[in-house]
Order: C-alpha cells, then structure tokens, then sequence
C-alpha cells in the first residue's frame, strides 16, 4: 500500500533536509551524466581502430656521425637485412610514424599552388614501395608504388616523384562525387597521381582534425637523421627490438640507434593525458555517487531517529513491517523524482555549456536517461538498509514517555 | 474479551532477570471499562504492552477475542492490532507533519479501507470529538486536550471493540481531563471495552472496575467493587 499523498504532504511541511538531498541528487545527475559520457568518448578515441597491427609494430631512429658512407645506399642495404630477419614481416624507412605525436601534415589541393582550389589537409609519409606491407595495410583499390617510381636521393631538392597512395578517408573528402583513382592532387605545387586508395589507417596524431586523411608519397630523402619502422612476427617483436641496435650497429657502425619504441607504446604515451582526464572523470563521479548515496543514507537516518516515536506508533496503529519500509521508500523516491526532474534539465543545461565551449559532442538523452534510472536505484538502495532498521522498531515505543 | 492466563514477562539483561510481569491473569469481558492502577515501575506499562500486543511476553496464554496472540507472527499482530484495538496514547502521538484528518487516516490506510469510506469515518469520527472545523490543521496548532480528542478520534475510526488507553490525561489540566474522560464513559456506553492505565485514584474511581498491579503481580482485584456492593448493600 502506497501513502503517496500524506507522504508528500508531510515532507511539504517539513522539507529543509529534502530540498538539500533533492539539490544533491539533481547535482550528480546533471555531472554523472555529462562525465558519464565524456567518458565514454574517451574510451571510444582510446579504443579506436587505427588500422595498424599496433603489437607488432615497432620504430627506432638511425643518427648518423659517420662521413665516411653514402647514405642511401647504406638504408638500402639496412632494409634488406631487416627484411631478411627471421622475426621480422617487413620494414622500411618512413618519414613519420603513425600514432606517435610527430610527423608532418600539409594542405593537399586539387589544383597546383597558388592557385585556388579545394584544400584538405593531409598528413604524409615519406616511405617507399614496401611501406604499405610494414604498417600491414591493405590497398583497396588500385596498386602500391612499384619499385622504381621510388625516389632515393641524398638532394633534398629533387622533387621527381608523381604518385602517391592516399586513405580512403582523403579521396573521399577530396572527391566527394566520384573515385580519386587516377586523379591528380597537389603536394603545393608538386602534382601527383592518385594510384592507391587503401584501408583505414591513422596519421601520427588521432587528435587532429583530421586523424584519417593519410597520403603515402615514394620518396626516401637520406638524412644523417631517419627513422625506421619495423614490423615483427606475431609475438617476436620484443626479441627483434632487443637485437636491433646491435645489428644495425654491425651493418655500419659509425651511427647511434636509438628511441626504440612499440607502436602501442607511442600511442599510450600520446593519449597519457586523455587516459589521466578519463581516471579523474571516473574517480569525480565515483566520488560523487557515493557522496550522495550517503547523503540519502544519512538523511534516512536521521529522519528515522527524529520519527522514532512516530514509527512505533504507526506500527502499534497496525502499519506491517513492510508498511514502514515502503513509507521510506515512497519519501524517497518522491525526494528522488523531484531532484531526477531538475537533473535532466541541469545535464542538458551542462551538455549545452560543455558543447559550446570544449567542443564536446552533444550529450545523447540516452545517458541521462541511463543516469537517472541508475541514481534513481542507487537511491532505493541506500534508503532500504535504514528503512529496514525503522521497521524493526518496537510498537512499545508508543507507549514509552521520551 | 481479554484472557490472560498466567503471563509472565522477563526482561533479559547481561547481569540481570528482571521480571515485570509474573503469572499475571486477568479476564476482561466484552463492554468493561477497567481502570488498570499501580505505583511507578510495577509493571502496568507492560501488561498495556502486552494486552496491545506491542510487545511478545515470555511465558503463559493470552487470548483476545478468542485469537491465541502468543501463536500470531508479527504482520498477523499488525493486523490484530489494527483491526480490534485502538489505542490512546499519553503522549497522544499524532504525527506532527500530518494534518487531524491524515492523522486519523493512518490506521484506516493500514487497514486497506478505500478513500470514500476513510473520508466518511474521519468526518464522523471528528464531528463525535468535536473537532470537525479543525480537519486541516496540524497538531501543534491544538491544546492538549484537543490534541487527545483527536487520538481518541484515531482510535475510533477503525470501530475497534477494544480500546487500551495509556494515561489517556496524565498530560492534560484537569477540566481537560474530565472532558476527556467523559468521552471515554461515552465511547465505553456505545459498547467498546475499555481498558485504562492510569495513576490518577481520582480517574482510576470513575471506572466501573479497577485492578491494582504491585510487583508484577494484580494485586487487589475487586477493591473499588468490593466497596461499591457494601455501600449498594448498606443502602448507601
């Protein structure tokens, strides 16, 4: 039996403490929601599918003192005997590595500098023919470089190279309304063919605004300083990058390897700061949840021993066991309704404030639906422990003088 | 009405037995009023605590309306209580955030009784304590003597044939108490048997019947009717 007028009435008369916990309640649910999903975006980024087998995958960069050495030819050679590994699936020289943090992005256009035309902008890896095999990417249309459309040279003014192969993500926000086979973009001035549309693979950072747009170029600029990315056998990456300097070392040994980093290493080291946010964000509204789980708590409490009297006198009137338990869950929920109510206005209220000013996406009316239900039992429960004990007083209290 | 047969009450600490009921029997026939007296800490607040099943005794047999309480678990006790006995409190016992009629209402809604028929037992239930213009007002806006009046008005309302009335005017001024009293004698004429603790020699003589607990134990049965029949007798 449910006492739900009386009941609101009587916390009308009485209502200091209830207008405090329904307060807390529409708090938690306005930032338990927003949090809630701001999470949840984060896991998603975190989690995301970069397009790389990230475990496999490792990079290390090649510092070269020595003069003594031509250094296209000595990459070649050190490409060929990492190739040759019995660890290794392939490796190959690459200007930027992926989910890293650095690398180099640019405006790619439709038509030459400085003419006007459709700019996007594109982050791009200088890498040759087997790069696309290293980072274990596949083409999805189209054909990979062929060996001698690769440019090697120690000049950094040749610029002869004129194809490139681009994601799919590129030639779809480059030609929106047919296929960029084939087509010519434009590298500032420097035109380029479109031979190679590939699966979805991510530049070197997932937080640029355009994390997918990706295009390969077949041009090895030799440099005292490069960088190499290599990619092990499933499950021998770790015994690849433990020998790798010692055996670079012995096909040249006037140079310094270092920074020999996992890709999934690089890519925990970038988003460290979105996964710090994320703990925070979960701790805040851990935090809060209990904070107002024991406020509900407290505040049953307390109205309990206040209304000791008054609960046995119910009881000595006839109220069941279940009648007292039920009257503090009905409060509490009447209490919980009014906060839930004012909650999902202040979530939108918060969702707005925080798309307008963080560029977050607006918040889903699922999550403060999911919030508010999951507020709602959380409440219930913390009500049903101290209901309990009110339904263990004794009706003898009635008759005690207090 | 009431049977009580031998109850005994201990109440169990770490150190001590005390006990505050002992082979304690009493029977109360349909349509008595039976004043219930004693000196402090004899043993009346627990025979009332009892006789209400507000609290389990420990040994003996206590039928009521022929119900054998000590076999009833709590919710059945509930219900018992709810649907043969009202009770009057020393204290009165409204709930201070409920207004006279949702006060009154309280035992009705326990009892599952629907909105029109609690609403016509609350009206005529005020109306006979004379408090029907005050239905919206909450009790610490009434004296203590209308604020009783209106637990005698909860009592009612559920047409209990047993009401147990603790100290019904230990906290009221005398023309207070007497206004109370008389109501009582009234409720008490239209048939419900009434069983009051009191310490007031002055209200326990009104009463038809009175019974003394000393220790524990009824002391003196048929004291005040015992006079009553020599004074009948003596032509008094």
């Amino acid at each position: 039996m449910l006492e739900i007028k009386p009941i609101f009435h009587a916390l009308c008369r009485s209502k200091v403490g209830a207008v405090l916990l329904l307060l807390q309640i529409a708090i938690t649910t306005a930032i338990v929601s927003n949090a809630a999903f701001i999470i949840q975006d984060r896991i998603a980024f975190l989690n995301q599918e970069t397009g790389y087998p990230e475990q496999d995958l490792f990079k290390f960069n090649v510092m070269t003192f020595g003069k003594d050495v031509d250094l296209s030819q000595q990459f070649e050679l050190d490409e060929s005997m990492l190739r040759a590994l019995p660890g290794v699936e392939s490796a190959a020289q690459s200007s930027s590595i992926p989910l890293s943090g650095s690398g180099s992005a640019s405006s790619f256009n439709l038509k030459p500098a400085p003419q006007e035309s459709k700019s996007v902008r594109t982050a791009y890896f200088f890498i040759d023919e087997h790069g696309l095999d290293t980072y274990g990417v596949k083409l999805i249309s189209g054909r990979n470089f062929s060996e001698d459309e690769v440019l090697i040279t120690n000049s950094p003014t040749d610029r002869t190279t004129n194809v490139t192969v681009i994601t799919e993500a590129l030639a779809n926000e480059l030609f929106p309304e047919s296929d960029a086979l084939g087509k010519t973009i434009y590298f500032g001035d420097l035109p380029l063919k479109v031979i190679g549309i590939t699966a979805p693979m991510k530049g070197p950072w997932l937080k640029d605004s355009h994390p997918n747009n990706v295009a390969l170029i077949p041009y090895i600029q030799s440099r005292t300083y490069a960088q190499f990315a290599v990619r092990a056998k499933p499950g021998q990456r770790a015994a690849v990058m433990k020998d790798i300097e010692s055996l670079m070392l012995k096909n040249y040994s006037k140079r310094v390897i270092n920074n020999i980093r996992g890709l999934d290493e690089l890519k925990d080291e970038y988003m460290a700061a979105d996964k710090l946010m994320m703990r925070m964000l979960i701790v805040l509204i851990t935090i809060l949840v209990l904070v107002t789980a024991l406020g509900i708590f407290g505040l049953t409490l307390f109205n309990i021993s206040k209304r000791t009297k008054q609960i046995g006198t119910r009881r000595a009137l006839g109220a069941r066991k279940s009648a007292i338990i039920n009257y503090f869950l009905v409060e509490n929920a009447l209490i919980c309704s009014v906060g839930l109510f004012l909650g999902v206005i202040a979530a939108l209220l918060l969702g707005q404030m925080l798309m307008q000013h963080f560029s977050i996406a607006a918040l889903p009316p699922s999550y403060i639906a999911i919030t508010a239900v999951m507020v709602f039992f959380m409440s219930l429960l913390a009500v049903l422990g101290p209901a309990k004990r009110a339904a263990n007083i004794s009706p003898s209290i009635a008759t005690r003088t207090i | 009405m009431l049977k009580m047969n031998n109850i005994s009450k201990i109440y169990q600490t770490e150190m001590v037995q005390t006990h505050a009921l002992r082979d304690f029997s009493l029977q109360v026939d349909e349509g008595e009023f039976i004043a219930v007296t004693g000196p402090s800490g004899s043993g009346k607040t627990t025979f009332l605590n009892i006789a209400g099943m507000l609290e389990p005794f420990s040994e003996g047999e206590y039928l009521l309306d022929g119900i054998d309480v000590g076999k009833l678990n709590d919710n059945q006790r509930a219900d018992v209580r709810n649907q043969k006995i009202g009770f009057i409190f020393q204290g009165f016992n409204l709930i201070p955030d409920l207004n006279l009629f949702e006060n009154i209402e309280v035992p009705l809604r326990y009892r599952g009784i629907k909105a029109n028929e609690r609403k016509r037992r609350i009206e005529q239930c005020l109306e006979q304590v004379g408090l029907a213009s005050r239905a919206k007002h909450l009790p610490q806006q009434l004296s203590g003597g209308q604020q009783q009046r209106v637990a005698i008005a909860r009592a009612l309302a559920g047409e209990p044939r047993f009401l147990l009335a603790d100290e019904p005017t230990g906290n009221l001024d005398s023309l207070m108490a007497r206004q109370v009293m008389e109501l009582l004698e009234q409720i008490n004429r239209d048939g419900a048997t009434i069983v009051m603790v009191t310490h007031d020699p002055e209200l326990a003589r009104r009463a038809p019947r009175n019974i003394q607990v000393v220790d524990g134990q009824l002391a003196d049965f048929t004291l005040y009717q015992g006079t009553q029949n020599l004074k009948n007798a003596a032509g008094v």
